[in-house]
């Protein structure tokens, strides 16, 4: 049986459940009868299929992809954008009774001549690996015979949940993809940086891609919003890996530290002093004085242009409550935006976050007075909302309709965000949809009909 | 075809797992548990919550590698009484999935013997609770839609016939009043209609409806019915649970209305079935089985035809005449029809869908002259829809693809759902958005296609799809 996920990729330093806990365990699973998360293939699908050369092939029964394939957000550019396609060897019975390795060594041979890709990724997921296909193997052979690098990727849900999936990815492409070939020599400046764990949804990539090269650095690779296979097999020759708000994707750095010696750091896009501050650290790796000065001075410029475009949105929104619920990174990254805009913010979700995620907010809270919240079901949420009097939350989709049901604005700034946040534009635009939302005269008018 | 090529390409179908899910959010108060692993459940909720742009009560037994090995009873065991604790829902639907059945336990027995364990501790008393067995590695979304209800049948409707015997006894009407056929045919028999509109009051009609009904559908079939003096038990009742309306409540735990547990436990003593949709054509023997009832099956209700002959029908079931203002929407559809079929001259129709979209929309639509051209659906159950398609066959939007890009005289219109959106743009195709999943549509819940309103709207959507492209062709030249 395959059910075997890496040890190591549960014995993750960086993630601190497991420090406090000493145990190698998956971060929390959920109980039964819990609403619910995604599982190990959500999660690595979430970070490989934005590469969109490649063909994304989930082996398993048609839930695993049927029901929900072609609705991610990730913006591509370029002619081949194959992942807009959803694949699925769709296991059904005959294939349990007499194994399915052919079926899908065939599929991804025919559907690899339909659509000519640079790579093929294989998702397993729960029933495969339970009756122990060997998707390795298929891998392996399918791999010489089509010329292109064919990756195995061992996702299946029972695992884990969506950060362990986010890691099997990284593993995934560290193994089989990154350093693979190399890069012309007139791709390469002086200074060339990877992104990791930035996939580009509503065009956020093409924002901070826009920042980097205002300041005159190379974006070598992104990891893996508008991906193409070979940018990413010729990763290993950047200078420095920039994680972005992926505390499951510094594993990948941290591999690509010790094979190829590249230093990594973590930073945030959201919001205009995390910006900056991201830009002054990218300088910085670099330790040359030339560009430090060169940054300094955009970031002074910058800093001027923006305040000036945000300052109707602040006049408003200074002094109004906000509680954010995402978790993870954004736990942190997007209070700094917030403080940008005068807002504050009175409670923030750390369920999924780190203890070093817990660190930075406090960091941000000047007077200590934000209510780490954990337990973030719906009726919490609305309880907290209530009590501390917020005027708007910010939170993923799934909590969209328990706010606005209840009548409390509410913003989008998950995956369906319906605007880029990010980098210098983003924080202008986030500044806009908030005091849009709080300008909104429907939650009067249906308050007072009800 | 998926013989040949061994692989889903942007599939059309869905799990028979959903499709179980979805019957289980037609009722009233209910939360849906699925037996799994999270992933499976949360991709289901991911998409329910985008097209019904709802919260969704869809749970998960959280199944990990060790319980997917050695059993996962207790996880199922421990997950009821972990939401009924903590939601407190009048009912909770259970569905398997793939990882759940794979090692072959019976979790039927599983079911069982929970019931049993709930009753004795007597904490649970008003808690329902219904099993379908739905490993997606077998069969489709209309299976499980079918199944699921099937299930909610066999839970409520047998189990409490006997205690329930009397509940409307001042109600009842005679029996003999409905003839006994179960397809029903266009007759000549001239009924001396209105006549004994007083002798028959009450008649309570239960109504099994297809997924393809949007909540609009359902509610205005209700209407109708309504104005029958026929009061529908509606199985699943997706119109009043999923038309996305704020309740009186704000954010709810659990579904806002649906059918009422105590409506299904009565369902034997109601006076008829009707059931509608070519998908559900194969629950006309159990249905009538175990409701004990006249059973009258519609392979759908949409085109003036096939809604005229449901009239015909509510008329001699009700003994009532059709009301005016349905006579009304009659004469709308017959002009419909006229003022839009210069559109449809010579327009070549494809058609990706579940099974009954595809027999509704292409009968509309062969009415007003569209040449109903390749038909892509999800199942074999289409052997009596041969005629209407040049092309008709099971597979995956890629094939739809495939299949319009090698016609011959080209496609003018395609109607699917929301996944052959990239599709239809690269050949460059209008589309007309239809059916599951819609995620970049909003407000797909007020679209009617039913009865001869929704028929009309349907012209109409079409139509004007087809005029904006005509209105192209004529700046380009
Ligand atoms: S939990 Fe397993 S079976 Fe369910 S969707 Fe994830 S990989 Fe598929």
């Amino acid at each position: 049986m395959q059910l075997k996920v890496k040890e190591e990729l549960f014995d993750e330093p960086t993630c601190e459940h497991n420090i406090q806990k000493k145990e190698k365990k998956a971060c929390k699973t959920a109980v039964p009868g819990s609403s619910t998360g995604g599982c190990a293939l959500d999660g690595a699908y979430i970070v490989l299929s934005p590469i969109r050369d490649a063909l994304h092939v989930v082996h398993g029964p048609i839930n695993c992809l049927g029901n929900s394939y072609n609705q991610r957000t990730s913006e591509s550019k370029g002619n081949e954008t194959f992942y807009m396609y959803g694949m699925t060897s769709s296991i059904n019975e005959n294939d349990l009774i007499f194994g399915s390795e052919d079926k899908l060594k065939k599929g991804i041979v025919y559907a690899v001549n339909k659509f000519n890709p640079k790579g093929v990724f294989i998702y397993n997921t729960c029933v495969p690996a339970l009756t122990g296909e060997d998707i390795g193997g298929v891998a392996r052979e399918l791999t010489e015979k089509l010329n292109i690098p064919v990756v195995p990727v061992q996702s299946q849900g029972f695992s884990g949940g969506k950060n362990l999936g986010n890691k099997i990815a990284g593993d995934a492409l560290f193994e089989y993809v990154i350093g693979k070939k190399e890069p012309n020599i007139d791709i390469l400046t002086d200074y060339n940086i990877n992104l990791i764990g930035e996939y580009n949804i509503k065009g956020e990539l093409f924002l901070i891609k826009k920042a980097l090269s205002d300041n005159g650095i190379n974006l070598l690779s992104n990891i893996t919003g508008n991906a193409t296979m070979e940018e990413i097999m010729y990763s290993h020759k950047a200078g420095l890996n920039v994680v972005v708000c992926s505390k499951a994707l510094v594993y990948l750095a941290r591999k690509m530290e010790e094979k190829y010696g590249i230093p990594f750091i973590e930073e945030s896009f959201f919001g205009l002093s995390s910006t900056n501050n991201a830009m002054l650290h990218i300088a910085e790796s670099f330790k040359d004085a030339k560009l430090i000065e060169k940054v300094k001075k955009n970031i002074e410029s910058k800093t001027k242009i923006i305040r000036k475009e945000i300052e109707p949105y602040k006049k408003f929104l200074t002094g109004k409550r906000v509680l954010l619920y995402t978790g993870g990174v954004k736990s942190w990254s997007l209070i700094s935006a917030l403080n940008d805009l005068g807002m504050k913010v009175i409670a923030t979700g750390v369920k999924k976050s780190t203890e070093e995620d817990k660190n930075r907010i406090k960091e941000f809270d000047a007077n200590g007075n934000i209510i780490m919240l954990d337990n973030g079901n719906p009726v919490n949420l609305i309880k907290m909302i209530k009590d501390e009097q917020a005027d708007i939350l910010l939170a993923g989709g799934r909590n969209q309709y328990t706010a606005i049901k209840s009548l409390i604005p509410f913003l989008d700034v998950n995956q369906e965000r319906s605007n880029s946040y990010t980098s210098y534009e983003g924080i202008v635009h986030l500044g806009r949809q908030i005091y849009l939302e709080l300008n909104s005269p429907v939650y009067d008018v249906i308050r007072k009909a009800n | 075809m998926e013989n040949i090529k061994n692989i889903e390409i942007n599939p059309l179908k869905t799990s028979s797992s959903l499709g179980a899910v979805i019957v289980f959010l037609g009722i009233k108060n209910a939360v849906v548990l699925m037996h799994g692993s999270q992933g499976c459940a949360s991709f289901d909720k991911v998409t329910l919550t985008k097209h019904y742009r709802e919260n969704i009560p869809v749970y998960t037994t959280a199944l990990n590698e060790l319980g997917a090995i050695l059993g996962g009873s207790s996880y199922l065991k421990a997950g009821v009484k972990n939401i009924a604790d903590k939601i407190n829902p009048a009912f909770i639907g259970i569905t398997s999935t793939g990882l759940s059945e794979v090692n072959g336990e019976d979790i039927h027995a599983t079911f069982n013997e929970l019931k049993k364990e709930l009753k004795e501790s007597g904490d649970y008393d008003n808690l329902s609770l219904a099993y379908v067995s739905t490993p997606d590695y077998d069969g489709n979304f209309e299976e499980g839609y079918k199944n699921a209800i099937l299930s909610l049948l066999q839970t409520f409707c047998i189990d409490d016939r006997e205690n329930l015997a009397g509940a409307y006894n001042n109600e009842t009407i005679d029996k003999n009043n409905i003839r006994n056929i179960s397809d029903y045919k266009n007759n000549d028999k001239n009924k001396d209609n209105g006549a004994k509109d007083k002798d028959i009051k009450n008649i309570r009609a239960n109504v099994f409806c297809p997924f393809s009904f949007t909540a609009m559908d359902f509610l205005e079939l209700r209407d109708l019915l309504e104005d029958f003096g026929i009061t529908p038990v509606m199985i699943p009742d997706l119109g009043t649970s999923m038309d996305g309306h704020l309740d009186e409540n704000g954010y709810l735990q659990t579904t806002s209305g649906g059918t009422d547990i105590e409506d299904l436990k009565k369902a034997g003593l109601n006076n008829l079935n009707i059931i509608i949709g070519s998908s559900l054509k194969s629950l006309i023997a159990p249905v009538k089985k175990i409701t004990g009832l006249n059973t009258y099956y519609f392979s759908n209700v949409s085109g003036l035809k096939n809604t005229d002959l449901f009239f015909k029908f509510l008329e001699e079931i009700s003994l009532r005449k059709t009301p005016e203002r349905y006579k009304r929407q009659k004469r709308q559809l017959m002009d419909a029809y006229l003022d839009t079929h210069f559109y449809f001259l010579g327009k070549n129709i494809a058609i990706a869908e579940g099974i009954d979209i595809l027999d509704s929309f292409s009968e509309v639509l062969s009415e007003v002259g569209a040449n109903i051209k390749i038909g892509v659906t999800t199942s074999k159950a289409y052997e009596n829809l041969k005629n209407r398609f040049e092309i008709l066959t099971e597979g995956d939007i890629d094939l739809f693809g495939e299949l319009i890009e090698n016609d011959g005289n080209g496609i003018d219109l395609v109607i699917s759902n929301s996944n052959a959106g990239y599709t239809a743009e690269k050949i460059g195709v209008p589309i007309l958005k239809a059916g599951f999943p819609l995620i970049d549509r909003i407000g797909h819940n007020f679209k009617h296609y039913i009865l001869y309103k929704g028929s009309a709207n349907l012209v109409y959507e079409a139509a004007n799809l087809l005029m904006s492209v005509n209105e192209k062709l004529m700046e380009e030249v």
